[in-house]
């Protein structure tokens, strides 16, 4: 691709991330002028939900290939941050099976988080080399497996990761301004993938499968790219959730978590990156909205409480609502840009510009 | 030699189970392209509905007391209500929508009667107990089996061949396995989709209550997330076999269960915990090997 | 007496529209080829009869009654059966399962077996077979089980596209020698798809050309031909 038609593509793109950072910036803003504690606390798991589910789509959305395993890499991230910046004290009574080395580091959380990221993406590599030949849904069935492996292993290995059990001593440093610049950073990061070449070449193979082998693009080595770019998002996003609980445990990141997330991306949009920002933003309003409801709500002197148990279940029946009538989610994928509400799919023109440069 | 058939009679009971999952999984996949990531809650669900609604530890059994010829056939029907309703409310609107979409609407559904469950029972797990004399081992050359292995063998095996009879020997069978394959050829020769449709949902309900009256004997508990590891090995199966075939996913079920006690019984005692973890390796391999699927049916297309 | 009436039809797939005002009527035990370059629109046509394809506008009458819209199987319940291009047998059905796939909706239960053994007279290699998976059969062979199974839905109209494609010429001529008794046995219409405008002079009736998604030529089929008022209509395609 040339340098002018790169410099063209980032202009006609460049405001949709700035559009979403800006937003979330606000939000974070308001959060922490007005908020309660609780509320601010809130913000902090929707920013770490905005990693996730940012990281998710670099993946999905570009691949087309659905991944149940990619919260795996989430427990990576997050157990690597537990080993290196719990104090070594507590280190050596409860995870004895710890190399010496990593017993009796400790970390700051500015340093312990993009090793993290890092050592979840080289799993990807290794792991990705192999699942990534595969296509379709038995793609997706082998992520499968891939998160039962990793939720088996880590549940188990009791010497190393403290098994089923939590583990505590995370220091928990997340405020709402690193949550906002950690959503800001997988933003940028998804951003940068979406228009570089590796991204617009897996772009193609989704939207045209077969004209775009027919043009050499390698398929198993762009999204081994997307996978180990994807892996390195969310590893950075368990980081930020052992920071912001300051304990984990194996059983928050199986099931009920990527489910959560899948939901978020695909009512959000799945293959747009405002798709992704505005599923988990919407969601976390209405889950936010329903558990104040649940706590009592006084109107004109009357208290109305929902009963326990109701919010769940209006999230899942909206998102079902939602599915139904936006079967391509509320942003329909496409991306916030200036110059309209939701304009054309800004990143899809590019695809075909770069397929032709490929030939 | 009596710990060979014990290792038999577990792998063919679990892989029962599976394989019982597997085919309820398959069925409304056949026809709908669908995942269902609710079977697993239609599983819980079938077994609460035995339960009257409460937050305490002890359950109070009220349609559990019936006896077992009354019992069974309420829950089927049970289990072929919640199914049929799912299709009707839920799934019809989303026939034409792509993969991911209906497959998070059906996971969003198991949300749903998963937080009503949980609102209703508590999470904690009752006690229920039903015919504990199941419990008691039966002697087979040898070695002692429980009897409920054996029921669900047996069971298996029946259900089996009742719907093997169904597909090969009725109209709606008939009607069901062409659509499976080609469904708008089918409506094309007159085959009523919503009523294939349906079918499968009914039949695919009668499965998930006919697992959960298995693991709720076998367990003597009923437990809100009691369907989830069935419903995730079904899922897998049902890709491992092949998608739209469904003696392949049965067939798969089957293995997965044969492998899961295999390893169980061969792994070095410490890396036992770890069993799930090379089921699992076994399953990326197998898609490695073959990604069609086992038992890919004659007319699998490669996609690219 | 008009057995099918299509009323200024456009059918679209999403932004692209495939067929454009399309007007046509079909007498009872007519003949009507529809013939055209590739991508023109024959096959929508027919999958919008079917009721595969809604039309955007314009309406659907078969023996009067309207059937836009409407689906699939309710339309062959009204006796309209549609063997699409490409033999799509159920490969894992055997080819009497096959056979009685489209038998469900008859209400006749006893003509029905005895249709049956009529189908396999007209199709001998298929009475041979009978039990065996449809998958395993060869081009030809499964070219007879489409139309037979079409058959066997007891159709007072049937529509088949391309019966020739990928099939030796002395087949081809098997096919359409069934073909046409059968359209004398029973008054069957026919609605044929075909790319040989030399089959459609043989056989005769009517002929429609479309192109573009419109119809651009009607009349006799042998008269069309031979003017080669066709030829030019296709543009340089001629005859084969």
């Amino acid at each position: 691709m040339t340098m002018s038609q790169r410099r063209s593509i980032i202009r006609q793109t460049i405001t949709t991330p700035i559009i979403l950072m800006l937003a979330l910036l606000a939000i974070a803003a308001l959060t922490y002028q007005f908020g309660s504690r609780p509320l601010n606390r809130t913000a902090v798991e929707m920013f770490i939900n905005i990693m996730v589910v940012v990281g998710l789509y670099v993946f999905v959305g570009n691949s087309g290939l659905l991944s149940f395993g990619h919260i795996s890499f989430m427990c990576l991230g997050a157990y690597m941050t537990a080993w290196l910046t719990i104090p070594p004290v507590m280190k050596s009574i409860t995870l004895k099976g710890l190399p010496a080395w990593l017993l009796h580091t400790q970390l700051p959380m500015w340093a312990a988080t993009p090793i993290s990221g890092a050592f979840a993406a080289l799993f990807a590599l290794i792991v990705g080399r192999v699942i990534m030949r595969l296509s379709g849904i038995a793609a997706s069935i082998a992520t499968f497996g891939l998160l039962g492996v990793v939720n088996n292993v880590y549940s188990n290995w009791d010497s190393v990761t403290g098994g089923q059990g939590s583990i505590v001593g995370i220091p928990p440093t997340m405020t709402i301004w690193t949550g906002w610049l950690g959503a800001a950073f997988a933003i940028v990061i998804a951003y940068l993938y979406s228009i570089s070449r590796s991204g617009l070449a897996l772009r193609a193979t989704r939207d045209e499968a077969v004209a775009a082998s027919a043009s050499g693009i390698d398929m198993v080595r762009e999204r081994l790219i997307a996978f180990v770019v994807s892996a390195f998002i969310i590893g950075l996003a368990g980081a930020a959730y052992a920071h912001f609980l300051s304990i984990v445990n194996p059983g928050a990141f199986y099931l009920r978590t990527t489910f959560i997330a899948l939901s978020m991306l695909v009512v959000g949009g799945m293959y747009s990156l405002s798709g992704a920002v505005t599923g988990v933003v919407v969601l976390s309003v209405l889950i936010e909205l329903f558990r104040n409801l649940e706590k009592g709500v006084s109107l004109g002197g009357l208290s109305i409480a929902l009963p326990n148990g109701v919010q769940e279940i209006a999230i899942g029946i909206i998102t079902i609502a939602i599915l139904m009538y936006l079967p391509t989610g509320l942003t329909r994928n496409r991306e916030f840009s200036v110059g309209g509400w939701l304009l054309q799919r800004r990143f899809a023109r590019p695809a075909q510009t770069a397929l032709k440069e490929l030939n | 030699m009596t710990a060979v058939l014990q290792i038999i009679f577990d792998a063919l009971s679990l892989g029962s189970l599976y394989a019982l999952g597997a085919l309820g999984i398959a069925l409304i996949f056949g026809v709908m392209r669908l995942v269902n990531f609710a079977h697993g809650d239609f599983i819980a669900f079938c077994v609460f509905a035995m339960l009257w609604p409460s937050v305490d530890a002890a359950a109070i059994v009220f349609a559990g007391q019936l006896p077992f010829y009354l019992l069974i056939p309420l829950l089927l029907l049970i289990g072929a209500a919640l199914s049929m309703a799912s299709e009707l409310i839920v799934f019809r609107r989303f026939r034409n929508a792509n993969p991911a979409t209906m497959m998070i609407a059906s996971f969003a559904l198991g949300f749903v009667i998963r937080h009503l469950l949980l609102m209703l029972y508590s999470s904690r797990p009752k006690s229920i107990t039903l015919w504990p004399s199941l419990g008691l081992p039966v002697e087979f050359l040898g070695a002692h089996i429980p009897m409920l292995q054996v029921v669900t063998i047996v069971i298996t095996l029946a259900v089996l061949a009742v719907l093997v009879l169904f597909l090969k020997r009725t109209r709606y069978g008939l009607e069901m396995r062409a659509a499976a394959e080609n469904f708008t050829m089918a409506r094309m020769l007159g085959v009523r989709a919503n009523a294939v449709i349906l079918l499968a949902f009914a039949i695919s309900g009668m499965l998930a209550a006919a697992i959960g009256l298995i693991l709720a004997t076998n367990s003597g508990t009923a437990d809100i997330g009691m369907g989830a590891n069935v419903m995730l090995i079904a899922f897998i199966a049902t890709v491992i076999g092949g998608l739209g075939s469904v003696p392949g996913a049965v067939a798969a079920g089957f293995l997965i269960g044969a492998a899961s006690v295999v390893f169980q019984a061969t792994l070095p005692h410490d890396a036992r915990v770890f069993r799930d973890a090379f089921v699992y390796g076994a399953v990326i391999v197998v898609l490695l090997v073959r990604p069609q699927g086992l038992f890919a049916p004659r007319s699998a297309r490669q996609r690219v | 007496m008009t057995v099918l009436a299509v009323n200024d039809i456009t059918v679209s797939y999403g932004r692209l529209t495939a067929l454009r005002g399309v007007t046509l009527k079909i007498a009872e035990g007519e003949v009507l080829f529809v013939t055209g370059p590739n991508g023109a629109g024959k096959s929508t046509l027919l999958n919008a009869i079917a009721g595969v394809v809604p039309p955007a506008s314009g309406t659907i009458a078969i023996r009067g009654a309207d059937i836009t819209g409407a689906s699939p199987e309710a339309i062959a319940r009204l006796g309209f059966s549609l063997v699409p291009e490409g033999r799509n047998v159920f490969g894992s059905l055997t080819i009497e399962e096959n056979l009685k796939v489209g038998t469900g909706m008859r209400a006749d239960r006893k003509k029905i077996a005895s249709d049956l053994e009529a189908v396999y007279a007209e199709f001998p290699m298929l009475a041979a077979r009978r039990n065996t998976p449809a998958g395993m059969l060869s081009g030809g062979q499964q070219q007879m089980l489409v139309i037979g199974r079409a058959l066997m839905a007891a159709p007072r109209i049937m529509a088949i596209d391309e019966p020739s494609l990928g099939l030796a010429p002395k087949i081809i001529d098997q096919v359409y020698e069934i073909l046409l008794r059968l359209r004398h046995q029973r008054k069957l219409t026919l609605l044929i798809v075909e790319q040989s405008s030399t089959r459609a002079m043989m056989t005769g009736g009517r002929m429609i050309l479309i192109r573009g998604g419109r119809i651009v030529l009607e009349g006799e089929a042998a008269e069309m031909v031979r003017d080669e008022r066709l030829s030019q209509a296709y543009f340089g395609f001629g005859d084969h």
